[in-house]
């Protein structure tokens, strides 16, 4: 290690030195000219060029000339440089980084054994001055031991080898080791990439570009053969309501990849860990089959099953796993106003209780009060042509605040409190009625909505044909978002999110009086949606990918991933929890005000609880493989090599390495970045110069140049 | 002759302040409002002529001056007649004026130049008035300008006088030395300068024009800043001349300075005391009255000399 300069050429100006010699020794006083008109008698005056022509401060002078180098040598850029330490070895020292492949695939075979013997061998090799790096890769990138020459230690990473249920992704682990060389200060890199080189890992556009002088070597584990692989590559899982129980009847999908002649295979499936029934599916080479299993009942929630095939090359996909919990009804209250018509709500009541699952639990009141009770196990109310008192519409807001939902169906007799104005999308205007011609249509519907997304392909439902003859008007607040307007422009349907909840407000009746709505095909799906929706019910998740996360401290999320919603809030709203990976490892997730992000990393079942707690049914969710693995065409690793290296490198070899030498340099130069402390302690010494000189000059402003340096 | 010492002779007189005189852009006005201001303040006439030439008779009144009845026609005539005369230019009246560099210093709003210029526009006015034949010299180390003398030159030298610039080093010596060649005729000469020289080469220099019969007065003409020395900051000095400059430190030199300034003062005067030479010291602070009376006692004592 020695004191080197990235540009020696500025040393130059420590020439500069002898400038405040120079000036102290020839200058004239220069703080004030004044112009004389003779100089005749003041010469005659015999002391001056003795004083000013001998030095007075030496440490004034010094401190001059010590901040002038300073200055000098921070312009030379001057670090530490190491590179010569490894002089000794030919080529250099190198920066070795060993991406070792982990992703499901990697099970075939020998492969991961293949990937130690190589790792090490690369281990073996290394210099005296080397350093290595082990990473290991699935989906991301994982640093096992960073940039070391300790042999032992690189020995136990590699014992920590095992196979993940990920899928290849090459980017993250070139980027780790891009990082690695870039820091590194020794000239050379390497990175040996250890992978059965699955095409799906790479797209190309990941940007990685490892430092000029690094370099790729693939080596490929697996072998070019055909592997005889089946997988279950999707299950459905339809539901029935028959005798008031939910009945699943579940379907396989089954794809079997390579092989050479037809074989039966054995699908069975398991619920909450019991094999309950076998099926056999003969598969082609290269087909795929489905298998139907026996319906069974599901009573119980965060059932868990799976669809299992009999093992093969790959493991990981011969397993899908699902969580199914009994669908629970959604509360619906449906509010009318006691001055409406006997059937103000047939159409409504009649669309919200044909469900094949019994969704939908309708409630009727026909009263201008909604009551405490009446909100009681209700997610959706639905007041129909009804105008409620002040107090109702103060409980309504209640009920929306906690995450409820209000449709208000302007009718003839429907209205608002004005003392909840504020709890509308809008203004309600008078009626208008639409009598001419053959009426008015809805003109815009906003498809991106979720109540209209189911509606947005083709032949999903058809709102044009339905007929509106009169409407309130409403003129929408600026909060409010529009979800649909009559042809005319004027609202149809507007929304107000108000705390966890929202209000619809539609302008025209819900059954057909006003409009001809309830009598076109799209009326029941549209009720099912707006009721959906305004109870906040998501459609649970049956299972999830490896690498994908799950926020434990949203209610919604839970709901999303299957866990039932009378306990997803106070899960999120627990203290601390604890998740429970297939492996058996657990997790611990404190409670906080931040989400608590849980990554699904293994495939298997996740078990999520409270600490100290084991419930009967616990949250549990589960986590699939991503399929994509199992896919095990090649990419060329040579190219992909070429596409990570610099072009230099590639391009010139060997007659780069000097340049990529001087690069080095520089990296070290300003990873060192001397330069700045050099000048810092230069303009420390430039102000202690001012204030000493500043000093001096009044000590003994009664000499004649004084000022000495 | 003996050195003047203005001051002495400026009692009664109403004084006009330099910087006020600097506000007169014309010099031709300038001169005359010094000038007849001064002679209404001297009560006295002016007129010292020295020759007047015949310009016709007239009769006798009572109460003539009976010496200049004209007896010569008297005894043609046999009545008496007055000679009347005409005054004519009695001499020859030059201003040779110091241009050097050192004349353009000035530590208030009026620089020596300035000062001089003033000075040498109300002497040559007042000669001019009393019907001497005016002429100027401008010199620094060489003749800038030279106007002869002449009845009619007024104008030309106030002209002269008025874009008369100093610039350049100045020497006595050698312009003077030229002067003395052209200026034929004996005449009074007033050399107006602030005579950084040694005084053995001032008089050197202005020794010849003595010699050829001239009437030399010098007026020294010098900046307050220049007599007392009251700088107080260390300073560079520049030499306006050669652009030399050394460090200052004026407290510590004022001693000094003051000594040998007031020293080459002394030995100038002495100098030219020594040759016949009038010589007057003048502040730019001081008004301009001071000069002319100091000339005016000059002229005067040189007529009663003769």
């Amino acid at each position: 290690m020695s004191l080197a300069f990235l540009v020696p050429l500025f040393l130059l100006g420590a020439a500069a030195v002898v400038v405040p010699i120079a000036v102290h020794l020839t200058r004239r006083q220069r703080r004030n000219v004044v112009h004389f008109p003779s100089l005749m008698f003041l010469q005659r005056i015999p002391y001056q060029e003795q004083r000013r022509r001998r030095v007075q401060h030496w440490f004034l002078l010094s401190l001059r000339a010590l901040a002038l180098m300073l200055v000098v040598a921070a312009f030379s850029r001057p670090f530490l440089d190491r590179s010569d330490i490894g002089a000794t070895g030919g080529g250099g020292p190198r920066e070795v980084v060993v991406l070792v492949d982990q992703s499901y695939s990697m099970e075939i075979g020998d492969q991961l054994d293949r990937a130690r013997t190589e790792a090490q061998r690369v281990f073996d090799g290394l210099g005296p001055l080397d350093r290595a790096s082990l990473v290991t890769f699935a989906r991301g990138a994982n640093v096992v031991a960073r940039s070391t020459s300790d042999r032992t230690r690189l020995r136990g990473a590699l014992d920590t080898l095992a196979v993940s249920s990920g899928a290849t992704r090459y980017g993250p682990a070139l980027k780790v080791a891009q990082t690695i060389l870039e820091e590194s200060t020794l000239p050379s890199g390497e990175v040996y990439l250890l992978s059965d080189f699955q095409r799906n890992g790479w797209t190309g556009d990941e940007g990685v570009r490892l430092p000029p002088g690094s370099r790729v070597i693939p080596i490929a584990l697996s072998e070019p053969v055909a592997v005889d692989n089946v997988m279950v590559t999707d299950v459905s899982l339809p539901r029935q309501i028959v005798a008031g129980r939910e009945r699943i009847t579940p379907t396989a999908r089954v794809v079997r990849r390579g092989g050479d002649a037809a074989r039966d295979v054995m699908v069975s499936l398991d619920l909450d860990g019991q094999e309950i029934q076998t099926r056999s599916v003969t598969l082609d080479p290269n087909s795929a089959g489905v298998v139907s299993f026996q319906p069974f009942t599901l009573s119980q929630p965060h059932t868990t099953g799976t669809v299992r095939l009999p093992d093969d090359a790959i493991s990981a996909d011969n397993t899908h796993h699902f969580v199914l919990s009994p669908g629970t009804s959604l509360g619906v209250l449906v509010a009318e106003g006691t001055r409406s018509a006997d059937d103000v709500s047939l159409y409504l009541r009649g669309a919200l209780q044909i469900s094949e699952d019994g969704r939908f639990d309708v409630r009727g009141r026909r009263s201008n009060t909604i009551r405490p009770v009446d909100l009681d196990g209700a997610q959706t109310v639905f007041l129909n042509d009804v105008q409620i008192d002040g107090g109702s519409a103060e409980r309504i807001r209640t009920f929306v605040e906690a995450g409820g939902g209000v449709l208000i169906a302007l009718g003839e007799n429907g209205g608002w409190p004005d003392s909840a104005a504020d709890m509308l999308p809008g203004t309600i205007g008078p009626v208008e009625d639409r009598i001419q011609g053959r009426g008015g249509r809805l003109g815009y519907l906003d498809y991106e909505h979720p109540i209209f997304e189911v509606f947005a392909g083709p032949r999903s439902g058809d709102f044009t044909g339905a007929r509106f003859y009169r409407a309130r008007r409403l003129e929408p607040s600026d909060a409010a978002t529009v979800l649909a307007r009559f042809d005319d422009g004027s609202v149809a349907l507007a929304e107000l999110r108000i705390g966890r909840g929202r209000v619809l407000v539609w302008t025209t009746s819900m059954d057909a009086f006003w409009n001809d709505l309830a009598l076109q095909p799209v009326y029941l799906p549209f009720v099912h949606r707006l009721a959906e929706y305004l109870g906040g019910r998501a459609e649970p998740v049956p299972w999830f990918v490896t690498g994908q996360v799950v926020d434990l401290a949203d209610p919604d999320a839970l709901e999303m991933a299957g866990l039932v919603s009378s306990v997803a809030a106070g899960l999120a709203e627990g203290l601390d929890q604890i998740a429970l990976t297939p492996a058996g490892s657990s997790t611990r997730l404190p409670a906080g005000d931040g989400p608590r992000y849980l990554p699904l990393e293994e495939h298997g079942f996740y078990t999520v609880r409270p600490p100290g707690s084991e419930p009967d049914r616990p949250f549990v969710m589960a986590v699939n493989v991503d399929l994509e693995e199992s896919d095990l065409v090649r990419i060329d690793a040579d190219e992909l090599a070429l596409q990570v290296e610099a072009p230099s490198a590639v391009e010139n070899g060997a007659p780069q390495l000097g340049q990529a030498f001087e690069l080095r340099r520089e990296d070290q130069e300003r990873r060192q970045s001397l330069w700045r402390w050099l000048l810092l302690a230069a303009l420390a010494l430039f102000v202690l110069e001012t204030a000493l000189s500043n000093w001096v000059s009044r000590q003994g402003s009664g000499a004649v140049g004084a000022t000495a340096g | 002759m003996s050195s003047l010492r203005p001051r002495h002779a400026a009692a009664g007189a109403q004084f006009l302040d330099p910087a006020v005189l600097g506000r007169i852009g014309n010099l031709e006005l300038l001169a005359r409002t010094v000038v007849d201001g001064f002679l209404t303040g001297l009560h006295r006439s002016p007129y010292l002529g020295f020759s007047m030439d015949f310009a016709e008779h007239r009769p006798y009144n009572p109460g003539d001056d009976i010496r200049r009845i004209d007896w010569k026609l008297f005894g043609r005539t046999d009545r008496h007649y007055i000679k009347l005369f005409e005054a004519d230019t009695n001499a020859n009246f030059s201003v040779l004026l110091d241009l050097s560099a050192s004349m353009s210093y000035g530590s208030h709003s009026l620089t020596k130049l300035d000062y001089a210029r003033y000075l040498a526009a109300c002497l040559t006015y007042f000669s001019n008035k009393q019907r001497d034949r005016v002429g100027l010299v401008t010199f620094d180390h060489e003749i800038v300008d030279y106007v002869p003398p002449s009845m009619k030159h007024l104008d030309t030298i106030l002209h002269t006088l008025d874009r008369a610039e100093a610039g350049r080093p100045g020497s006595l010596e050698e312009p003077i030395l030229k002067i003395t060649e052209m200026l034929g005729r004996k005449g009074i000469l007033v050399v107006i300068s602030d005579f950084y020289e040694e005084p053995e080469q001032v008089i050197r220099a202005l020794g010849p024009l003595r010699a050829r019969g001239h009437d030399v007065i010098v007026f020294h003409v010098m900046d307050p800043y220049e007599l007392e020395f009251p700088f107080e900051e260390a300073s560079g000095f520049e030499d306006l001349e050669t652009g030399e400059q050394i460090p200052v430190i004026p407290k510590k030199l004022q001693g000094d300075y003051l000594e040998m300034m007031t020293a080459h003062l002394a030995s100038l005067a002495k100098k030219f005391a020594d040759n016949r030479i009038d010589y007057a010291l003048l502040d730019t602070s001081k008004p301009l009255d001071e000069a002319l009376f100091a000339y005016l006692l000059a002229r005067e004592k040189k007529s009663k000399t003769r």
